[in-house]
């Protein structure tokens, strides 16, 4: 490293006095060396106060799939544009509801093969991926001791009905440490009742701590640092704990461009939710008004 | 198709972002290729302008502009910003010039933090492609001398004498058009 | 004394005789490398011109003049009127179109199948020039027919304005003769003389129909060197059981005796990708007016998002069309669906699948 001054000697001399009063002002703004960091986190903030941000980049937990994949290769406005407006169309028909991993659903769709034509399936969701119109989630149930998990498309228009029976958040973005769970933890009843959250109350968390069953598993579940499994060090051997203290990749929460390019950055975010605020507010308001004239109504369940 | 990470919000850099990050070679995989960068960011923030290899300022360029738009979003009172900066930054009266010099002076910017130029290199060389990557609002001189609002070069006289044709011929085409409808007029009425 | 000289002389240079002339010469010639006689180099070093700011104004100021020109220009369509154009016959072969592939995602089938399509948006191509095939020499050909030969016609077809000030003059010289600016693309389709365009027609996405056939040609992505696995899909060689240094190489390349040399066309390491590549016979499955995008069935379309294809009626036989299409092209018309359905389709606006009991 190395300053880089190509001038001439008087420029150098004019620049040499500017510096020395610009280190001046610096010096002034400084505080005493002796103050550490520490002492700056404790003050109460004075003049920085945290920017004012956009209400509707709240949006992004409900509804995770209107963002795109932040991968440049595969990002085009146009596409993008198009892709919403047939994600609202299909929302004008069918009611998607707000739904996290953990909460219990009951998904009705339309089976060719099925008794009846349709097919129910009860389950808490495990997983939510895909972006647009290829969202995907996961539903799992133990049914006769046998364990089910059924994947669907958020946008499949076989899709009759999606149910949520009990809204609730877990403690990790992902469960698929249930498939190695004792089976008490997810199951769940076929002809399960809704259970109504009262109105303009936040999403509940539930914090519930899994058991795992004894090992082999499907997953190294000890490196993946989980909340919500409470005997992983029952099942360990040293020899478990000394390679996941070698795995441990400590450095990667500072690498500030790997959060980057996960993201799609907020003004990117505000120029998504101002296309789609408006429609998606219209469709909440509207499913208030018919689930307020549901309660009269006892909704029939049916059985695949 | 993946899904864009919700846990956190970040601001848009108003550089030119890779699809991939370079890979820097080390013996320490990643962990050495943050390392390195640390250096050079460090660097940045406390000389204020300086002079590498064009692979290591692109990347470091980056992850300053993070920095710097971080510390501007959240301010010195937000515990991970904190944690960040004294990751980053290797020499830790450099935090306190990063959030009370560097954040006041790009508060209200709207373009890049940083600037990059490409640097002279010996002629007829196989030379390693330089950079000088600085921060703007340095109190150093600036390194361009060029004067680009100079009329008096021959392309601006040019220009300018073909500038004042064009407007002339718009404007009498307008004067025309005025004139055209109320000749049209006057027969009708 | 001269003349004795001479006389020897004339008798030497009798005897010498020509028994046979042997001219050694290189039995293969390359073909000459001929651009196409409408190609002007178009990249430009771009330099920084010290322009005020004032005059750099000014000169955006004249380019959307004629930007605006341009798009207020009539399309000559409209003054031909419908009876003069000529029928469509199966034989005729029509102009195409220059897309870029945006990306891809599901649609759904009325029977509930999920379906892939790729997107292909149709930005604003105008035809720039047409060459009766009487004119028409193509470069590629060997030996070139004869002038008249040709049965084709050749159409210059651009797509996406750019700025004037990126492209060379001479480049530009080819467009402002239309009275156009600049394009980003220029391709050239062979079309029969009856399926000529008068130049300056803009070309849309109804070009083509829902549920016709495209043949399209692209370039596929480009992976660079690559390995016999990935290049060729050989399956390697195991990762253990005694296997050293040989998990991903091709292994034996061909036999002893007469034959011990690599045999032409025996597949190699080597570079892969970035190539023009023709997908033949994918059907179009919806198609939108207002942005100029066609929906067609599969991910096969060679290139990454982002990439320029260019859009043919389909050769195969059996998917050729039947009855006649927009032909010479399709008009400009404002009363237009927004979006063209194939009849397989689901629509999202619809009410969800639901199957009858039989």
């Amino acid at each position: 490293m190395s300053l880089v001054m190509r001038k001439s000697p008087i420029e150098y001399f004019n620049a040499a006095k500017w510096i020395i009063r610009r280190e001046c002002r610096y010096l002034s703004n400084l505080p005493e060396v002796a103050e550490n960091s520490e002492v700056v986190e404790d003050k109460p903030p004075k003049g920085r106060k945290p920017r004012f941000l956009n209400p509707t980049l709240q949006y992004r937990h409900v509804y995770p799939e209107f963002l795109p994949d932040p991968n440049p290769k595969f990002r085009n406005s146009l596409r993008e544009k198009l892709e919403r407006a047939d994600m609202l169309k299909r929302r004008s028909q069918v009611d998607i509801p707000e739904f996290y991993v953990g909460t219990i659903l009951a998904v009705t769709i339309a089976d060719p093969h099925a008794q009846g034509k349709t097919n129910k399936f009860v389950g808490i969701c495990i997983e939510r991926k895909g972006c647009g119109l290829r969202a995907e989630f996961t539903l799992r149930n133990v049914i006769d001791h046998q364990g089910i998990e059924v994947r669907y498309e958020l946008y499949d228009p076989t899709i009759q009905n999606i149910q949520v029976l009990r809204l609730e958040k877990r403690l990790d973005d992902k469960l698929f440490y249930l498939r190695d769970a004792l089976p008490e933890y997810c199951t769940f009843p076929i002809d399960m009742d809704p259970e109504i959250l009262p109105e303009g109350s936040p999403v509940p968390v539930n914090t519930v701590q899994v058991k795992l069953k004894p090992r082999p598993w499907l997953e190294r579940w000890e490196r993946q640092e989980l909340k919500g499994v409470s005997n992983i060090e029952e099942h360990l051997k040293e020899k478990d704990r000394v390679r996941r203290e070698l795995r441990k990749t400590p450095w990667e929460k500072f690498d500030l461009m790997k959060d980057y390019r996960k993201t799609i950055p907020i003004e990117d975010q505000t120029e998504i939710w101002g296309e789609v605020y408006n429609q998606l507010q219209q469709m909440r308001v509207s499913r208030k008004k018919m689930s307020k004239q549901r309660t009269f109504t006892a909704p029939k369940t049916q059985l695949g | 198709m993946n899904q864009a990470d919700i846990t956190k919000l970040v601001s848009k850099l108003r550089i030119k972002v890779p699809p991939t990050h370079r890979r820097l070679r080390n013996p320490l995989g990643p962990e050495g290729r943050l390392n390195k960068l640390r250096k050079t960011v460090t660097g940045l923030i406390k000389y204020e302008r300086i002079e590498l290899n064009y692979n290591r300022a692109d990347e470091a360029r980056q992850y300053a502009e993070r920095l710097i738009s971080e510390a501007i979003s959240h301010g010195d009172c937000h515990k991970p910003t904190m944690e960040i900066a004294d990751f980053w930054l290797l020499e830790k009266e450099l935090v306190h010039k990063l959030f009370k010099v560097l954040v006041p002076r790009f508060e209200n910017s709207s373009s890049a933090f940083t600037k990059m130029y490409k640097a002279p290199k010996p002629a007829y060389a196989r030379a390693i492609e330089k950079t000088i990557l600085e921060l703007k609002g340095n109190p150093y001189p600036s390194l361009t001398t060029r004067q680009p609002n100079n009329k008096l070069l021959l392309q601006n006289v040019l220009l300018d004498a073909a500038k004042y044709d064009y407007r002339q011929t718009k404007y009498a085409e307008i004067a025309e058009k005025m004139s055209t409808p109320e000749e049209t007029k006057n027969p009708d009425s | 004394m001269a003349s004795s000289n001479l006389k020897l002389l004339c008798t030497l240079l009798s005897r010498i005789r020509v028994e046979n002339v042997t001219i050694k010469r290189n039995l293969y010639q390359p073909p000459k490398y001929r651009p196409p006689h409408w190609y002007m180099p178009k990249e430009r070093v771009l330099t920084d011109d010290m322009v005020t700011q004032d005059n750099r104004d000014f000169i955006d100021e004249v380019r959307q003049d004629k930007l605006n020109l341009q798009t207020a220009m009539e399309s000559p369509l409209s003054k031909i009127e419908p009876q003069e154009t000529v029928q469509w016959n199966p034989t005729t072969r029509r102009v195409g179109l220059i897309a870029r592939k945006i990306g891809n995602y599901p649609l759904w089938t009325k029977s509930g199948k999920k379906v892939q399509t790729t997107l292909l948006q149709v930005v604003d191509n105008h035809v720039i020039k047409y060459i009766p095939p009487e004119e028409y020499t193509p470069a590629k050909d060997y030996k070139p027919k004869k002038v008249g030969k040709y049965r084709l016609g050749c159409m210059l077809v651009g797509s996406e304005t750019i700025d004037p000030t990126t492209v060379t003059k001479d480049y530009c010289g080819i467009f402002s003769s239309v009275g156009m600016l600049p394009k980003r693309h220029l391709c050239r389709f062979h079309v029969s003389p009856n399926a000529q365009l008068p130049t300056g027609t803009p070309l849309f996405a109804t070009h083509f129909r829902v549920g016709d056939y495209l043949d399209i040609r692209a370039k596929t992505i480009d992976r660079g060197f690559q390995g016999v696995m990935k290049r060729w899909g050989f399956k390697g060689m195991p990762a253990s059981h005694g296997v050293t240094k040989t998990h991903r190489r091709p292994g034996n390349i061909g036999a002893g005796g007469e034959k011990a040399r690599v045999w032409p066309g025996t597949k190699m390491p080597g570079h892969m990708g970035n190539r023009w590549r023709i997908l033949r016979g994918v059907k179009i499955l919806r198609i939108n007016t207002k942005h100029n995008v066609l929906w067609t069935l599969g991910v096969g379309i060679p290139g990454e998002t982002g990439a320029m294809c260019y859009l043919f009626d389909t050769v195969l036989p059996l998917k050729k069309l039947q009855t006649p299409p927009p032909f010479p092209t399709h008009p400009p018309a404002e009363d237009l669906p927004l979006e063209y359905y194939d009849e397989s389709i689901h629509l999202f606006e619809q009410p969800s699948i639901t199957f009858e009991e039989t």
